[in-house]
């Protein structure tokens, strides 16, 4: 009799899950007025004055806005909530005057105090986005829409600094949401508090962001009215979902599978030169990388055409000086080292180094091209008597490594945070940025640094573009880095989207506001 | 020993353990190189940024002060905050534990419905082709690269067949399920919305097969060999000469001595599991445990990494008092021992 009743409860429990599984199938597909954005990995935080990182920023630029901003596919900065600015001949006061029509998500207008507040608590926190405005003095009300920003010194990137997402205009109403006083920064880190066209309305922590309209947008009314970003991990999983139309974009996806997916009719594939470069730092502190004539010799043993297309597969460009192309300052017709194994062996025989020697190439698994540049660059030194160890760490402790000096060779990748030379130049080769701040290969040339130092000094383009290029020229006789690569970048998409407009200084930042689908 | 005095015993170990877990931990994640400081701060902050980090965090004070304020923490739940997220790391535990716990149920679930009944069919037609298949399942199934499994599965009934979906564990666009226990299959059911149910169970089926396609064959091959030791012992040839029937012999008697060290088994694979079952997460998108883990080390978030270790180690403690208690349901002699 038990045996029977349990028999009958199996029953109904099985035909219940059987009936739920019926019910939903696989649930209901995209709507048309709903983006699905497929991406690799979560996001640390989204509290603009905290996060330094562009998947943080993909879901948090657009629900912000910015005194100015990037326009179009240009790297050119020109008027957002202010209309337009004033600055001081000695480049140290700066005026806006904002718009007026403004709003933040929950209707409080977007005046001269709100730009106040969020420059206040940036610099008051302190973290990586404050440090784009070294020289930010003051910022003061001048009127409720106009604000005044004073530097203690010039600082020519500014302007372009101010469309970073550090820059977005936060609410003030954040600061009742302050505990232990953070400023805001617990709430802030999982909400959005802006007067872009989106809002934050849900996080599944690693699963989705649920970007909804912002009801208060004073620009035009998006025709996408939803915006889901899915983490997706698996690349694969994220193209399979691409080509069952669950996801209307991917990103980051491996070189080899945009390839394939060129092949699928209802899939747009694209490719632009990005301001993305991977390089080799050579460690111009220990020997035998202090010796220049050394570095000239590995500088001519890179191959970089079998790099491009082996390990890139084409969508990269050769570096030509540390400034990449389509990035004001960048000479087309500056020093560029060849693979000239000739050169190499008789720029070693000058140096005096005596071979064979062993030299240690440092990585991580941080981007997956780095062992490939590695094994390519191991292959071609050891033409030269050259052996190169390939030490992988842990990146964290890559990362100690390289800010400690204590390397040879390290692979490296960097992307500028502002449209200004600034971001190569003067990170790259001023001694004062040893270490991870910039100067990764620990060089020093006093003639370097008083060149850059003076174009940071300066608010002419022109002069500052004639006192880079002499910078580039002594640089590139000093070879402190093998400069490789300026990456492509690449997106996939479902062939009824449009409007996507790629700016390489808003990498994964996609203009959600201004797509649409058919 | 009486399941009372089991688990005070039990609890006065956990203690132990965790203390022993802590220590080691700290003592490890300390020593890599690596500043989570620099890490936070981002590439290009200035060594006053880091160094102001460095002190907000405590990561100044000298290893036993950090670890003394560790452990005042503790032992008021307080796990402090992720250096990556920075939420409290008991909060992100919360968040992503019942997401690996349902998936680790239902794939412990499914290995024991198919991988118990397998074994005891293969011990019970030994050296018959059911057995020889059931056997080549089973060293199949713990050869078998995950990954690889995942993306085969995903491929053909997501992607070929478009019959189960590809990622999450609901479809976004179903109506919200409002967390109330983080286990899906329940807050649905709370809410009353069988759809809602279906939909999450729908999600379940690709992950939790992938998971239980290694523990049915673990689980089959134990349960053989216990089975086939069981079978040849006196009291089953005793029971047969008794009459006692087949079915009555191999699940009543049989069976029931057979799985003592099966539950051993079963109580490890959960262990496993609770950590994440990182492949299967990250090929089917599930936001659960392993994918911090791994995120956290990667950042060498301190904190995280300690919670998690803290929270593993209190989970297996469990599981083997757990394990301890099914024995003494399962064989009434070791009740009386201790």
């Amino acid at each position: 009799m038990q045996a029977k009743r349990r028999g009958i409860v199996f029953q109904i429990v099985l035909g219940l899950i059987v009936l739920a599984l019926l019910l939903p199938g696989c649930g209901p597909k995209v709507p048309k007025d709903t983006l699905v954005v497929g991406i690799a990995d979560d996001i640390d935080v989204l509290d603009p004055a905290v996060t330094s990182t562009n998947s943080s920023w993909a879901v948090s630029y657009w629900c912000y806005e910015r005194l100015v901003d990037y326009k179009g596919a240009t790297t050119e900065v020109g008027p957002a909530l202010a209309k337009s600015w004033t600055v001081s001949p000695d480049g140290l006061v700066w005026e806006f005057t904002l718009r007026e029509n403004s709003k933040f998500d929950d209707a409080k207008p977007v005046n001269a105090e709100a730009v106040k507040y969020t420059f206040d608590r940036l610099m008051a926190i302190g973290k990586g986005p404050a440090e784009a405005y070294p020289t930010l003095e003051t910022v003061e009300v001048v009127e409720p829409y106009k604000i005044k920003f004073t530097l203690n010194a010039p600082f020519p990137p500014f302007l372009y600094a101010l469309a970073n997402n550090g820059a977005s205009i936060v609410n003030p109403a954040v600061q009742s949401k302050e505990k232990d006083g953070d400023l805001g920064q617990g709430w802030l880190s999982e909400h959005t508090a802006g007067s872009g066209p989106y809002k934050l309305e849900q996080w599944v922590k690693d699963s989705q962001h649920k970007l909804v309209l912002n009801p208060n947008y004073a620009g035009t009314a998006p025709s996408i009215k939803t915006v889901l970003i899915k983490i997706v991990k698996d690349p694969s999983a994220r193209r399979l979902q691409l080509e069952k139309g669950d996801i209307d974009v991917a990103a980051e996806l491996p070189l080899d599978m945009y390839r394939q997916l060129e092949k699928n009719s209802n899939i747009v594939v694209k490719s632009w030169p990005s301001l993305s470069v991977t390089y080799t730092y050579m460690n111009c502190q220990k020997a035998p990388l202090d010796n220049v004539k050394f570095r000239q010799a590995l500088s001519y043993a890179a191959d970089y055409a079998g790099i491009i297309s082996g390990v890139f597969l084409g969508n990269a460009t050769q570096m030509r000086g540390p400034v990449p192309q389509g990035m004001w300052g960048y000479a087309s017709d500056v020093k560029q080292y060849t693979y000239n194994l000739e050169k190499a062996r008789q720029l070693l025989a000058e140096s005096g180094v005596a071979t064979p020697l062993t030299l240690k190439y440092l990585y991580a698994d941080r981007d997956p091209n780095w062992e490939p540049v590695g094994l390519a660059l191991q292959a071609k030194f050891k033409e030269l008597g050259i052996t190169v160890e390939l030490e992988k760490l842990a990146y964290a402790t890559m990362r100690e490594n390289l800010d400690k000096g204590e390397f040879q060779l390290a692979a490296g990748n960097w992307t500028p945070d502002f449209a200004d030379p600034y971001m190569f130049m003067n990170y790259w080769f001023e001694p004062q940025n040893w270490g991870l701040a910039g100067n990764r290969s620990w060089y020093e040339n006093e003639q370097v640094t008083d060149l850059v130092r003076e174009a940071a000094r300066i608010s002419d383009q022109a002069q500052r573009t004639t006192l880079y290029r002499q910078a580039q020229d002594l640089i590139m006789e000093d070879a402190p880095y093998i400069f490789l690569v300026q990456k492509n970048y690449n997106l996939a998409w479902r062939k009824n989207v449009e409007g996507f407009v790629f700016n390489p200084m808003l990498l994964d930042m996609y203009n959600f506001h201004q797509m649409a689908k058919k | 020993m009486s399941i009372g005095s089991l688990v005070l015993r039990r609890m006065a170990l956990l203690v132990l353990v965790l203390f022993g877990v802590t220590l080691i931990t700290f003592l490890v994640s300390h020593v890599v190189p690596g500043d989570p400081a620099r890490m936070m701060v981002g590439q290009r902050a200035s060594e006053e940024t880091v160094a102001r980090i460095r002190r907000e965090f405590g990561l100044d004070q000298p290893l036993h002060v950090q670890y003394g304020r560790y452990i005042a923490g503790l032992l008021r739940f307080d796990l402090g905050i992720s250096i990556r997220t920075q939420r409290p790391v008991i909060d992100d535990l919360v968040t992503f534990f019942p997401a690996t716990l349902e998936l680790a149920l239902c794939s412990i679930a499914l290995a024991v419905l198919v991988g118990i009944p397998l074994g005891v069919w293969s011990a019970v037609r030994k050296d018959t082709v059911v057995d020889h298949l059931s056997r080549t399942y089973s060293v199949l199934g713990v050869s078998t690269p995950l990954f690889w499994l995942g993306l085969m599965m995903l491929l053909v009934f997501y992607g070929k067949l478009g019959v189960l979906p590809g990622s999450g564990r609901i479809n976004p666009f179903s109506p919200e399920v409002p967390r109330v226990t983080g286990f899906l299959l329940v807050d649905s059911l709370l809410r009353g919305s069988l759809a809602s149910f279906g939909n999450a169970l729908y999600h379940l089926i690709l992950p939790s097969f992938c998971l239980s396609f290694v523990n049915v064959g673990v689980f089959a091959r134990q349960v053989r060999s216990s089975m086939i030791e069981v079978l040849n012992q006196d009291f089953v040839r005793t029971a047969r000469a008794n009459g006692i029937s087949r079915k009555s012999l191999i699940y009543r008697h049989a069976l029931r001595n057979a799985l003592i060290p099966t539950v051993t088994v079963i109580g490890l694979s959960v262990g496993d599991l609770l950590g994440g079952a990182i492949m299967t997460e990250t090929i089917f998108a599930w936001p659960g445990m392993g994918s911090y883990v791994v995120d956290s080390i990667g950042f060498l978030d301190f904190p995280a990494i300690m919670g998690f270790t803290v929270f593993v180690a209190t989970g297996y403690v469990i599981i083997n008092l757990l394990v301890d208690i099914a024995y003494t349901l399962l064989d009434p002699r070791i009740r009386g021992v201790g």
